[in-house]
């Protein structure tokens, strides 16, 4: 059973991350930091428990607000540039962030062992969770808390006067500019939300694995954060659920007996399903479709 | 300051190869205003596939595996074009840019795969000839791949400048339905596009395998992100922009290899990346803006 509820911890932190691009995404702006605002989260959030010694919550919020602070600094000069420029800024962003920890080193001596971020070996013991006693199925369920939560906080926001906003200045920033809508401050509240969801997200992470290190904050991961909106589309939060469940549990977990072969399978798979899905999983003919089944014949008439 | 030239100078003649892949990017975004990712991964599947030609005939010349290099690159690049563009609406770029992140994981997993993960030795030219000044030297083989690259760029000048399919390239990236009304095919030309590039991106793969002397799968993600540099830098759909920004950034990447170390290098490329953003967004040379 503790296998699943890793698995769930897993996806569960995946989908912070995939949420946290979701609202950038939304504003039409293609973000390959959200690595880098999970790295920074992770870090902080770890370096906080570890050797200040805080509880869980506060070092958490204390990410969240770290990794918003830090997107909301580089959304000012990386959204000067638009569209494809900004895919290759942010990139370059969250390698430097990466290169950061990389030579990243802070250590303090604490009852004979050293803790503390070391450069390439990364960040060890960051012991929270077992320290205090938690099980799997608790940790598991903490981190569903905020994923529901920050889930809730983007569906309310879809239904709310500022995702019309954000989906406006996504379809046509012309057109949105011309009523009257400020797109840099949209655009940089939507970079800082999702710095927050980001940060938030690393911050849990940091104290679910127990070791972080610079190599996993990498593009791979900046193009984990993309796909799962891209994939799940963006007509609804619970497309990026939708494919971090396809990717992390089906692509990642389910392929594991096809051994080499399954890293191979796994690109094809995303060529293939932008191929035959080029508006994601849950495109708005699907989610009427669902809607009909859940509302029954009534609904749809 | 001899250390100073001789860093620069090296770096320089690597930065070639960085030019290359910054007009493979750039010219990718010109005609197409898309961004191949998976560029930089098919450049280095191209130049694995050049080595290939050593396995079947041992003792090959260094000039065949090259030249299989190139030829794979273009195979490679019309195969890019062919899952990542060609079947997914116009409309819609967020899928296109998707699906070249999963060929570049794709492309990175068959290299992985089929080498087991180990770095393969690669053929060299005048890797014995050193041209020297006192003691400032040039390495034979950097030079080589500077005047390879070179030559390269004067080719795919030339085809633009010179040749129908050129000007119907020029064309299509300056106003795409207007040339699809003078009867221009834009599919076949984006395609083209996408075929020159990777030949391009195989010569360059080649090239750095030569230069290095080994070829790895992990040369994918830096050889990505360092040719998107390049392409801001210079100027996104800029081809002189490309050239001079990718002998900048390898001749500005040495020296601070020199001076601050290899895993801090990385870092200052970043950071100039950042102050073009701020002061120069448009980078050395922006194409002014077209009508859309």
């Amino acid at each position: 059973m503790d296998f699943y509820f890793g698995l769930a911890q897993i996806i569960g932190v995946h989908t912070l991350l995939g949420l946290s691009a979701y609202i950038v995404l939304l504003t039409g702006q293609v973000s390959l930091a959200q690595a880098g605002f999970f790295a920074v989260g992770a870090y902080v959030a770890g370096m906080l428990t570890v050797l200040a010694g805080w509880a869980i919550l506060p070092a958490l919020a204390v990410s969240s607000l770290f990794g918003g602070a830090v997107a909301c600094a580089v959304g000012f000069p990386a959204l000067r540039v638009k569209g494809l420029m900004l895919v290759i800024a942010t990139l370059a962003f969250g390698e430097a962030v990466r290169l950061f920890f990389f030579n990243f080193d802070y250590q303090v001596a604490k009852g004979g062992v050293k803790l503390g971020p070391v450069g390439g070996e990364g960040f060890r013991q960051i012991r929270y969770f077992p320290e205090h006693g938690w099980t799997t199925m608790e940790v598991m369920l903490f981190i569903w808390g905020f994923v529901i939560l920050a889930m809730a906080l983007l569906w309310w926001f879809d239904r709310s006067r500022y995702g019309a906003v954000l989906r406006a200045v996504g379809e046509d920033e012309l057109a949105a500019q011309s009523v009257g809508i400020n797109l840099t401050a949209v655009k940089v509240s939507a970079m800082t939300v999702g710095g927050m969801i980001a940060g938030l997200g690393g911050g849990i992470y940091a104290h679910y694995t127990t070791h972080i290190e610079h190599a996993s904050f990498g593009i791979l991961l900046a193009t984990f954060a993309l796909a799962y909106p891209i994939l799940g589309g963006l007509e609804s939060v619970f497309g990026t659920v939708v494919a971090v469940v396809f990717v992390q549990g089906l692509l990642v977990e389910g392929l594991r007996f096809l051994g080499d072969w399954r890293n191979l399978l796994f690109g094809a798979l995303i060529v293939l399903a932008m191929n035959v899905r080029p508006k994601g999983f849950l495109d708005a003919p699907a989610l009427l479709w669902i809607g009909r089944i859940f509302r029954g014949r009534r609904g749809a008439a | 300051m001899l250390d100073f030239l001789q860093s620069a100078s090296d770096g320089i003649l690597f930065g070639a190869t960085y030019a290359l892949i910054g007009i493979g990017f750039t010219l990718v975004f010109g005609v197409m205003h898309k961004l191949n990712l998976a560029y930089a991964a098919a450049s280095v599947g191209g130049a694995y596939c050049g080595l290939l030609i050593v396995k079947v005939a041992a003792g090959a010349p260094a000039f065949a595996v090259f030249f299989g290099a190139f030829l794979a690159g273009g195979v490679l690049g019309y195969l890019v074009y062919l899952t990542c563009f060609h079947f997914i609406p116009v409309s819609n770029p967020l899928a296109a840019l998707m699906a070249t992140v999963g060929m570049l994981l794709l492309i990175d997993e068959i290299i992985v795969h089929e080498t087991d993960g180990v770095p393969l030795n690669y053929p060299a030219m005048f890797d014995d000839v050193m041209l020297r000044v006192g003691e400032f030297t040039l390495r034979g083989d950097l030079l080589m791949v500077f005047v390879v690259s070179m030559v390269c760029m004067a080719g795919l000048l030339a085809l633009l400048y010179k040749t129908r399919l050129g000007l119907a390239t020029r064309a299509v990236s300056q106003q795409a339905v207007a040339a699809q009304l003078c009867g221009i095919r834009v599919g076949r030309v984006n395609a083209m596009t996408f075929v020159v590039t990777g030949l391009l991106g195989g010569i360059a793969g080649a090239m750095i395998g030569a230069s290095v002397g080994t070829l790895s799968p992990l040369l994918t993600t830096p050889l990505t992100i360092k040719g998107l540099i390049v392409t801001v830098i210079g100027g996104l759909g800029s081809i002189p922009g490309a050239i001079i920004a990718g002998l900048l950034v390898g001749g500005f990447e040495s020296v601070l290899q020199q001076f601050r170390g290899v895993t801090e290098r990385d870092l200052y490329v970043m950071l100039l990346l950042f102050v073009f953003l701020v002061f120069r967004p448009g980078g050395l040379f922006a194409p002014k803006g077209g009508r859309d």
